[in-house]
């Protein structure tokens, strides 16, 4: 589909506008605002990862059609150091840098749809999606 | 903003959908060719056949209720000489569909059933079969592959027929499920600062999330303080239930209510006991009584027999 | 800085946190050291932090929340939560936010209502 937006992401101001964006194209689609939080948390979970473990990325949201269910997609792309461990990484309470560690497995709560991709010295990538119940 | 364009019911139909619909049904560019060649064939023979139509139509007792109002019926049959014409004037794209899906939401809104609607698409391929027929005369094979590409053409329309009459029961079956939802999860004030939750049947996700939802709200618009979760008439509890009711209670808690969850039956408390189920972050009392009664100290209650009603029991003085 | 966007109000022996807008973490960080600061100033008992405003709270703001009311424990004042909004308290427990041994109550009001009762303080009518 091409109702696609980018938000890049170098800064803590960056974080706001992402969770303001995924706000609107979640109203957009008219989810209820308690699921309109539910995605905005999410995606200022995974922009703060980009934020502390990368230092700089992109986030893409886009709206995503399968069959009759419409929702909301959001990759979170950078080009850090990667995770090496991603089994620990989706543990509650895995961190390295000394947070809740809660963003990964958590922001996977939050969503319907997760999943990542990473490599060492290369970057990660989370790929997110919320359907429209 | 642009996403609204393509959210609209009635474009649920998208682009990528209509090629793929078109492709399913071999609707390929040299049908539209043949469509379109016929076109003023079509016209002249367009009166006949949709007199022929109405005729058909009014025959039948069920049918002919629906053009029981003479305006409406000459409405209706001009309305079906531009459909007919339409078939054969190619252009088959995204406005082609969206009339169609049109057509299918009125007939499906004045409930015309739907065998109603094949057996006139039925009709409509006959009479037309038997023109082109008498048309073709000495080419029968261009008069069978006109029909064939006809076929083809009506086939992707009563697709979008069928198709909005399903989606029109789909919303109606999903709006009243969201009525018996909130139905089935009354959120109570008891007392100022006191609510009931009494939860009834089986939790699924959907409804956990509902239930959490409305607690919240009413939390904060009754300024509560205290919410009696009673889960007498749940009748099985899973590590998933389980964790919903956590949740809520958690949820309410960082609005700053507290939870008193009664009610879980003996076995129901065995199997959270077996699943590891931990609710020790919880307060639980056995029911609901005792739960209100608890509430009711937390906030301050005292409640009395004022002795104006007869005592349940002889000899015990309020 | 943070002044603009979580001003901190002295109310007797309480201090009154209100956040204004979407804070930055830089902002939240701010107001953890100014709050710790005061509290030590002013000798104050208690502390409301209300986030009615707030429309997302994710785990670096629930963590720096729940750190002030851990430091300021430390140093003699409890610290009371207040104006979670319903959305935002369902998604905090869906992302495993509970803010444990923190104390929540709805608003302003209730805040103020809960720490004199904690604090055994006299109702100041």
């Amino acid at each position: 589909m091409s109702d696609e937006l980018s938000v890049p992401v170098r800064s803590e101001a960056d974080l706001v506008t992402a969770r303001q964006r995924g706000r609107e194209i979640a109203s957009a689609l008219h989810f209820s605002s308690s699921e309109q939080t539910l995605i905005a948390t999410a995606i200022s979970e995974v922009t703060r990862n980009i934020l502390s473990y990368a230092g700089s990325g992109e986030l893409k949201l886009s709206l995503v059609q399968q069959g009759r269910k419409m929702g909301v997609s959001i990759t979170a792309r950078d080009n850090g150091p990667g995770i090496a461990d991603l089994f620990s990484a989706m543990q509650d309470g895995y961190s390295t840098s000394g947070s809740l560690g809660l963003g990964l497995p958590g922001s996977k709560r939050l969503m319907d749809e997760f999943g990542i991709v990473s490599e060492v010295g290369k970057g990660t990538t989370v790929t997110m999606t919320k359907w429209k119940l | 903003m642009t996403y609204e364009k393509t959210l609209l019911p009635e474009t649920l139909i998208s682009s990528d959908e209509i090629g793929q619909r078109k492709a399913f049904l071999e609707f390929a560019d040299e049908d539209v060719a043949r469509l379109e060649s016929v076109n003023e064939v079509a016209i002249r023979y367009a009166d006949a056949v949709i007199e022929d139509f109405y005729r058909h139509l009014l025959s039948f007792e069920e049918t002919r209720a629906f053009f029981s109002d003479p305006d409406v019926l000459v409405h209706v049959q001009r309305m079906q000489k531009a459909y007919f014409t339409r078939l054969t004037q190619g252009n088959y794209d995204a406005e082609y569909v969206a009339n169609r899906v049109r057509i299918g939401v009125v007939h499906e809104r004045i409930g015309l059933p739907v065998k109603s609607y094949f057996g006139m698409y039925c009709f409509y391929l006959r009479s037309v079969m038997q023109r082109l027929q008498e048309e073709y005369k000495d080419r029968p094979e261009r008069a069978f592959s006109v029909f064939a590409s006809l076929m083809k053409l009506t086939f992707f329309d009563m697709g979008l027929a069928t198709d909005t009459y399903i989606e029109a029961r789909e919303r109606t079956i999903q709006s009243q499920q969201e009525a018996i939802r909130e139905l089935s999860t009354p959120v109570l004030l008891l007392r100022p600062g006191l609510l009931l939750l009494p939860i009834i049947g089986l939790i699924d996700t959907l409804r956990a999330r509902q239930l959490t939802e409305q607690l919240l709200r009413a939390v904060r618009a009754n300024r509560a303080k205290v919410v009696v979760i009673d889960v007498t008439g749940v009748p099985s509890v899973d590590t998933k239930v389980a964790n919903h009711l956590v949740q809520a209670v958690e949820a309410a808690r960082l609005m700053g209510a507290l939870s008193i969850v009664t009610g879980i039956a003996p076995d129901i408390a065995q199997t959270m006991v077996r699943l590891g189920i931990d609710l020790m972050r919880i307060t639980t009392v056995g029911d609901l009584q005792s739960g209100i009664e608890e509430a009711e100290r937390l906030l301050g209650y005292t409640v009395r027999r004022t002795g104006d009603g007869a005592p349940p029991l002889a000899g015990v003085q309020p | 800085m943070n002044r603009v966007r979580a001003p901190v109000l002295k109310l007797g022996e309480t201090l009154i946190a209100s956040v204004q807008e979407a804070l930055m973490d830089a902002d939240l960080v701010g107001l953890r050291d100014e709050l710790v600061a005061d509290v030590k100033r002013y000798r104050a008992t208690g502390v409301v932090i209300d986030v009615t405003v707030l429309d997302v709270l994710d785990s670096f703001a629930a963590r720096t929340i729940r750190n002030i009311a851990q430091m300021t424990r430390l140093i003699g004042a409890r610290t009371v939560i207040v104006g979670i909004q319903p959305d935002v308290a369902f998604a905090m427990v869906q992302l495993g936010l509970t803010l444990e041994g923190t104390e929540t109550a709805l608003d302003l009001e209730d805040g103020l209502a809960l720490l004199d009762i904690q604090l055994g303080r006299e109702r100041r009518v």
